[in-house]
């Protein structure tokens, strides 16, 4: 009888289980932050004036940066992401009927966008920031979907995905948006003023920064207790884009909002995929925008009116060898175009002693660009930066770490302790 | 404010040099046109783009490598075997100057009209050469690999077609640098 009463209440819990399991497979536990008010399709003058706004809102959201792959049809998709579970294919987002997003009435795009379902209930893979764009206004999606709708249609299919059981199963995306997706949608801080909220917007919802700047939980959602605070993201460290972070790395509000427009500064070039984000978006971004953002990023209700440098980084101590043989090293392959005492050549060659990298708490960043080199890259307003050559032939890891160690410990205030394990593990 | 010297000492188209007091923050170039008067590589652009200043330097093994001496430090020479531009061709017997295969060449196509650039492009040739002795390329990647090797020198007079046709059929003429 006993036993009897065990199995049932084992297949009661097992069903019941099931039965959960279930219901958030089917999407039963999803929300939507999608209102009804979408299902009205948009009439002609409304996507005349709206496609005109999505313009920019498109470029702000960076839609284009991910929905073209290099060398390819402009919005028409491929670009590959690399994931843990395997390779992602951005979709083709052109107007064509056929492959891209040509037949998807107002509401299906806002819940592609919003939700991360597409047409058919096609659950999207979060490669796709629609966690950070659930914040975007519906006004703001509208003018996306409008100024989609008029560019050229690009004739080009989608790239099947290739990713291993389970994560090739669409459905299961369910569970990651249970336990990774937000409920609500963008809510206004009503104790702080318009810009800060406007900052907020443009650094979640429009910017989606902390999709690469905070770090992914095992479900690879972001970790909200460490909003914002540095991931390392394919091999280069995102760095964290507190206040404090910021701070660190000698940013002050209007130096970081002018960086983000021009992609140089005192504390280096934009790299890696941010300099895609300044090629593709933050250098078309309005200064009220680029304000905002960095007085949000700073919590601050307002800018200050002129720029107020963080102290630089005391230097710090190093070993007399240490430093004969960093030094040499820097004076022998670095100083040419950095300068004897990193000040840089404008337009050839960033200052090294405000990078940014070197004060970094991982010299990751750094030793990364001296191993594998920078390509020349260009930035708004005719300005450029000569490629940075690889040195990964001409130092070993002791030289590497020695130097690593000296120009970290002068310019970043960093204490001398990267060994060559470190290093090696950076080739 | 005073210049800190070092003593440096190193191995110049086959004649050792120093050692001798140079200064620490040297750039090779300066070295070679002020203390040994080899004025041949050639100052250009000063920010390791143009590789007008390029010579050749002896690794491990004798493989040789390309080095821009307008960014690299004097003492990073310290020690090592280098050939500026002025130790490629040689006296044979009768006292005549011998030009390089590559030199050769380059007079044949004429590759060179002002010949500003014409020292690194001698040097990446040569270097090209010594890399494909050791490891043949087929002949259908060679154009390719031609253009790679000499892709990164600048030359204002825009003799890239003869530089290009001079190097590849010098290949093409080198027995063991191409293979099938």
């Amino acid at each position: 009888m006993k036993k009897r009463t065990l199995l049932l209440t084992a297949a009661a819990v097992i069903l019941a289980g099931a039965a959960v399991a279930g219901s958030v497979f089917f999407g039963a536990l999803e929300t939507s932050v999608v209102s009804k008010a979408v299902e009205r399709p948009l009439g002609a003058d409304e996507m005349k004036w709206l496609a005109e706004r999505g313009a920019y809102v498109a470029v702000a959201a960076d839609c284009y940066a991910c929905h073209t792959a290099k060398d390819g049809a402009a919005w028409a998709g491929g670009l590959p992401f690399e994931t843990p579970f395997g390779t992602l294919y951005a979709t083709n987002i052109s107007p064509d009927k056929e492959f891209g997003i040509g037949a998807w009435t107002r509401a299906e795009f806002h819940r592609s966008v919003r939700d991360g379902v597409g047409k058919g209930e096609r659950h999207l893979y979060p490669a796709m920031p629609y966690a950070s764009y659930r914040e975007m206004s519906e006004e703001d999606v509208d003018a996306v979907y409008a100024y989609l709708m008029t560019r050229e249609p690009m004739r080009v299919p989608n790239r099947e995905n290739e990713l291993s059981f389970p994560f090739n199963i669409r459905q299961s995306l369910t569970f990651w948006n249970l336990f990774n997706l937000r409920r609500e949608g963008f809510a206004t801080n009503a104790a702080r003023s318009e810009a800060w909220n406007r900052g907020r917007y443009v650094v979640d919802a429009l910017g989606h920064c902390g999709e690469c700047h905070t770090p992914r939980n095992l479900l690879q959602g972001m970790e909200s207790g460490a909003y914002l605070k540095g991931a390392v993201i394919e091999g280069v460290e995102a760095p964290d884009i507190t206040k404090e972070g910021l701070g660190r790395m000698g940013f002050d509000p209007l130096t970081l909002a002018r960086f983000m427009k021009s992609g140089l500064s005192a504390q280096g070039s934009m790299t890696h995929q941010m300099f895609e984000v300044v090629h593709f978006s933050t250098q078309y971004m309005s200064e009220g925008d680029l304000q905002a953002m960095a007085a949000y990023l700073f919590d601050l209700d307002a800018l200050p009116a002129t720029p107020v440098p963080p102290p630089a980084p005391a230097p710090v101590e190093v070993p007399a060898p240490v430093a004969a043989a960093g030094r040499g090293t820097y004076l022998n392959l670095c100083a040419g175009c950095h300068g004897a005492d990193g000040q840089g050549i404008p337009h050839v060659a960033i200052p090294l002693s405000t990078n940014a990298s070197l004060r970094l708490a991982s010299p990751r960043n750094f030793v990364r660009a001296v191993l594998h080199g920078i390509p020349a890259q260009r930035f708004p307003g005719l300005e450029r930066m000569e490629a940075m050559p690889a040195f990964t032939e001409l130092l070993d890891d002791k030289a590497l770490a020695d130097l690593t160690n000296w120009m970290r410990a002068r310019w970043g205030g960093r204490q001398p302790i990267v060994t060559d394990e470190e290093i090696a593990k950076f080739r | 404010m005073t210049t800190e010297t070092k003593p440096l000492a190193l191995t110049v188209n086959g004649r050792p040099v120093g050692p001798v007091d140079v200064p620490e923050g040297l750039m090779m170039q300066d070295f070679l046109h002020e203390y040994l008067n080899l004025t041949g590589s050639r100052m250009g652009c000063g920010q390791g783009i143009c590789h007008a200043c390029t010579v050749i330097v002896e690794g491990e093994g004798g493989a040789l490598r390309e080095m821009r001496t307008c960014i690299t430090g004097a003492h990073w020479f310290a020690g090592r075997t280098v050939v500026t531009v002025e130790g490629h061709a040689r006296h044979d017997a009768k006292g005549e100057i011998v030009l390089s295969p590559v030199q050769q060449a380059f007079i044949e196509h004429f590759a060179f009209q002002c010949g500003y650039c014409t020292p690194g492009f001698v040097t990446g040739a040569t270097v090209l050469i010594d890399r494909l002795k050791r490891k043949p390329v087929a002949r259908a990647e060679l154009e390719q690999v031609v253009t790679e090797a000499l892709d990164k020198h600048i030359c204002r007079c825009t003799g890239y077609v003869r530089y290009h046709t001079a190097v590849r059929d010098l290949i093409l003429a080198t027995p063991g640098l191409v293979s099938g």
